[in-house]
């Protein structure tokens, strides 16, 4: 190959390369450091040690704060796939009509600053009563899952042959029946895939959660800033190594169902 | 000038050797058609002479310089691509100028010969149009005109027509014969359609599993195919495999379950027992009802009966139930058993109409016109 | 997956209501979201609006009832704030500009990547977006600290002779706010490269085009919606930037969001908090707008350019 080619190709994969590596350093610096022997969050860590999996366990305020996040998580999950998927379903095979701003209305508080959505939630919430509590989070954090659910879904039921769901019904099947027995089973991955991803958004959520959370309904995400904004103590690398160990583990189910480039399409 | 030149090309992905030790020479000014089935590395070939793909090994010569590592954008080879690759976001006129663009031509001159390659191709006034408003075979031709305006040494033609439908790309076909010689250029088109290719070409590649299996004429390649892949590739025929029962030291007899021997026209260096695939096409095969066999004289001798020959004496034949009848249009196809074997013969529609399903009937031919293989090998007789 | 269950339940309830269904059944699916935006959304924000426009008060977050203009006000009128919101969107810009380049050059690898490379590359940018904020920005800390990781290298490789403070520092929080935002630009740009035809661009080379020239003249035209949406998400998010200047940054790398959660949270002052949040929304809105506009517009040009 021409010499000036040869060049510009390893400049191009130099490139990616780097910004491959750039993407992935900050979660190796967590990993590692939640190894460290030391108090200090240096990298890389000196020695190596399970000693903060150990404080990690033994800290009531971290548990508390784990329950806390699983609650809101499932709370959300349920909501948002409810909501993402009724609504992808009723807009299936419609385009005309005022329908159509349902979705980017949907998908509006995904461009707003999650710290002026906190806001508006928090004096919204401190008027109905709902501040602090295990509910307004999960209504939060449900404006962000459930545009993600609604996409996932619009573009599982567009793939869906619908012609099966008329051969069913033509065979004589109610239309419960046929949604049980013929529409359920060709979209249930794609339910199981955005219940999954609406499952995470909530875990990883934290700005929301942080202005509508209190001492005894903080997330883990929340928990971990504070506790940052006092010390870097590798305890907080040991809650980030199980969070993005859960991520990898959605991801890898999700890429598994559905593929991954499929997932990462409906994620922008 | 600008022929073209492969030697010993060989291009592998990962394990996957795509093509496989070509070599041949296109002249200036000749239309090569590559034809084969889809995955034969004809369209890799192609690639290769453009420079969008590197050989794992051998040569590109285009005219008297080597062009092996040479990227696309620096050599004179122009591309019309199976999808036509028009850019959507560039006008017509954009479009056709763009490899002038490239070349540096001032923006008043590249509008000017893009236009007057437009009305060349019959697309005048199409400039201010959009790519995507254009019709398929517009958009062939547009496709055509920008590659034709950059005055390129060789124009490589990648299934350019496999998007039309039947009608539009018989037509196409004749105007990119007429721009081939109006333009006087090296073409390399490549197709799987052998009709396109017998249409269009100077001469014809055909290519299998990598390979380039035989080049020659239409007339040549078609008369003479060098192996059984080349035959069945070209066209409808019935290949009948047997086995020679006799040989007389120039032609073989070969059972293929007709019943009857079949004498064939090569073969005397087979021997007893050999196994041999023949060839018999519909349009060497006649096909006659046999008088006092139509069912009323039905009497169970029929596979006793002598092969019919030709009024001329020199055919042979097998006769045999007709067991279908298919309308093509102008042809009528009938499937006919004989013995244990069933072959197809045509006729013209005006020709049918005494023949029905169930009749006896005779097929007959000339010895000479049958065409003998060795199974999945060569042609019995080849010389050259 | 008792979530998934549960879920399942309610779909099948849902189900005599049919895709080819009237009118009246496509509106009981899209009921329950349409009521849960206008609940959870639409009015949180008209309280938003109402309360910024109440008085101030001493004795409270505000002085419920009232109304006034003073606090719209007492924002435009600050030297303090007018500086925050100019170093917000300073920061916006800066980020946006370096983002999107880094992102357009990702997307294109990503597009052009085949197999498990290309996997690698997607697991790279889908695993930081499913990550929380908080991972994202502090650990940067032990990496860009003047005692960090890159200090040390940079002192041992005699490219500096004494550490340089990268974070708590401006650097650090364009850096954080890069890597938070790479993931949402990659996407929307790769998805509308994915398509795009390949033989296009072999087409532009096999013309004469260079690759960098091929790429200016048929890759990027194309690219462009994407590269629009990709910009204001980026923007968006990188003018409401809240952990990386609060935890990468200095005393002076203050943000209207930090400005905001102090106000909110830490001063009890909801009335100037909330007005502040209701003017950056609205410059942001504005501002993403006329962007969106202007790179289509762009875009525009190119395609009837000559």
């Amino acid at each position: 190959m021409a010499r000036r080619e040869t060049a510009e190709t390893a400049a191009f994969h130099a490139g990616a390369l780097s910004i491959l590596a750039f993407m992935f350093l900050p979660l190796v610096v967590v990993v590692a450091t939640s190894f460290s022997a030391s108090g200090n969050l240096a990298f890389p860590p000196e020695g190596f040690s399970l000693a903060w999996y150990g404080e990690f366990f033994d800290d009531a305020d971290w548990l508390q704060a784990f329950d806390n996040s699983v609650v809101i998580g499932i709370g959300t999950t349920l909501l948002s796939t409810f909501l993402g998927v009724t609504a992808a379903l009723g807009l299936q095979g419609r385009s005309g009509g005022w329908g159509r701003y349902l979705a980017p209305v949907a998908l509006l508080p995904l461009l707003i600053p999650p710290v002026v959505l906190g806001v508006a939630l928090l004096v919204y919430f401190s008027e109905i009563g709902l501040r602090s509590s295990y509910l307004g989070i999960v209504l939060a954090h449900t404006l962000w899952a459930t545009p993600l659910v609604f996409f996932v879904m619009q573009s599982v039921f567009s793939r869906f042959d619908w012609e099966l769901r008329d051969a069913g019904m033509d065979l004589g099947a109610s239309p419960l029946r046929t949604f049980y027995h013929i529409t359920l089973p060709g979209v249930r991955n794609g339910i199981v895939v955005s219940a999954l991803l609406a499952f995470v958004i909530s875990l990883q959520e934290f700005i929301m959660a942080l202005f509508l959370s209190n001492y005894a309904t903080r997330t883990i995400p929340v928990l971990a800033w504070g506790t940052l904004r006092q010390s870097l103590n590798p305890v907080v690398s040991v809650v980030s190594t199980f969070l993005i160990l859960l991520s990898v583990i959605v991801i890898a189910v999700a890429a598994l169902v559905m593929n991954l480039e499929w997932v990462a399409k409906r994620l922008s | 000038m600008s022929g073209i030149e492969l030697r010993n090309l060989r291009k592998e992905f990962g394990d996957l050797v795509a093509v496989d030790d070509v070599s041949v020479s296109v002249r200036d000014g000749e239309l090569l058609c590559l034809l084969g089935p889809s995955g034969c590395g004809k369209s890799t070939t192609m690639r290769m002479i453009g420079g969008l793909e590197t050989p794992t090994d051998g040569e590109v010569h285009i005219g008297d310089r080597e062009v092996t590592d040479l990227p696309a954008y620096r050599r004179n080879t122009s591309m019309v691509f199976q999808s036509w690759a028009l850019f959507p976001y560039k006008s017509v006129r954009e479009n056709v100028a763009f490899g002038l663009k490239m070349q540096g031509v001032d923006a008043d001159e590249r509008a000017a010969r893009a236009d007057e390659m437009l009305e060349r191709v019959e697309m005048a006034g199409y400039g201010d149009h959009a790519p995507m408003d254009l019709s398929g075979g517009q958009k062939q031709r547009v496709a055509l005109a920008r590659s034709l305006v950059v005055d390129p040494d060789v124009l490589l033609l990648d299934e350019p027509l496999s998007n039309l439908d039947k009608r539009l790309r018989e037509q196409m076909e004749i105007e990119l014969k007429q721009i081939h010689e109006e333009f006087e250029k090296t073409f390399v088109h490549v197709t799987h359609d052998q009709d396109e290719a017998f249409t269009l070409a100077d001469r014809i590649g055909i290519m299998n599993a990598g390979r380039l299996v035989q080049v020659g004429e239409p007339s040549e390649v078609y008369e003479r195919p060098k192996n059984e892949f080349v035959e069945e590739f070209l066209g409808d025929t019935n290949l009948v495999s047997g086995t020679v029962v006799r040989t007389d030291g120039e032609r073989a007899t070969a059972d293929l379950g007709f019943g009857t021997p079949v004498d064939l026209p090569v073969g005397g260096d087979l021997s007893e027992g050999a196994s041999v695939t023949v060839s018999l096409r519909p349009e060497v095969l006649t096909l006659q009802r046999r008088e006092g066999a139509d069912g009323v004289e039905t009497d169970g001798t029929r596979s006793e009966s002598p092969a019919p020959a030709r009024p001329d004496g020199t055919g042979a034949g097998v006769t045999g139930t007709v067991d279908s009848v298919l309308y093509r249009g102008s042809q009528v196809r009938y499937s006919v058993t004989a013995g244990e074997t069933s072959i197809f013969v045509e006729r013209s529609v005006t020709d049918h109409g005494d023949v029905a399903t169930g009749d006896d009937v005779a097929v007959t031919w000339a010895t000479e016109d049958l065409l003998a293989f060795r199974p999945g090998g060569e042609r019995l007789g080849e010389t050259t | 997956m008792s979530a998934v269950d549960g879920l399942a339940g309610r779909v099948r309830a849902a189900a005599p209501f049919g895709t080819d269904a009237g009118v009246d059944r496509s509106l009981l699916l899209l009921f329950p979201l349409i009521a849960y935006e206008l609940l959870f959304f639409v009015a949180p924000f008209l309280i938003l609006l109402r309360i910024s426009l109440a008085e101030p008060s001493t004795a409270g977050a505000y002085a419920s009832g009232t109304w006034s203009i003073q606090p719209y006000v007492d924002v435009l009128t600050s030297e303090f704030f007018l500086g925050v919101i100019a170093y917000s969107f300073k920061l916006g810009v800066i980020s946006t500009v370096i983002t999107v380049a880094l992102g357009t050059f990702y997307a294109y690898a990503i597009w052009r990547a085949s197999g498990l490379y290309k996997s690698l590359l997607l697991f790279s940018i889908v695993l930081p977006l499913l990550t929380t904020l908080v991972i994202k920005t502090y650990a940067w800390l032990p990496l860009l600290a003047p005692t960090g990781t890159v200090n040390d290298l940079l002192l041992a490789a005699n490219v500096l002779s004494s550490p340089v403070q990268f974070a708590p520092n401006t650097p650090g929080v364009v850096l954080g706010e890069v890597y938070i935002v790479l993931p949402y630009a990659v996407l929307a740009i790769y998805s509308v490269l994915s398509t795009m035809d390949w033989t296009v661009v072999e087409a532009a080379r096999d013309l004469g085009a260079s690759r960098p020239r091929s790429f200016a003249e048929v890759v990027l035209p194309q690219a462009i919606p994407g590269i629009a949406v990709g910009t204001v998400v980026t923007f968006a998010w990188s003018v409401g930037a809240y952990a990386a200047p609060a935890l990468l940054g200095a005393g002076s790398d203050r943000t209207f969001a930090i400005e905001v959660e102090s106000q909110m949270l830490s001063n009890f002052n909801w009335s100037v908090g909330t007005a502040f949040a209701v003017i950056m929304l609205v410059l942001m809105f504005v501002s993403s707008l006329a962007l969106f506009n202007l790179l289509n517009r762009w875009g525009g040009e190119v395609e009837y350019g000559a």
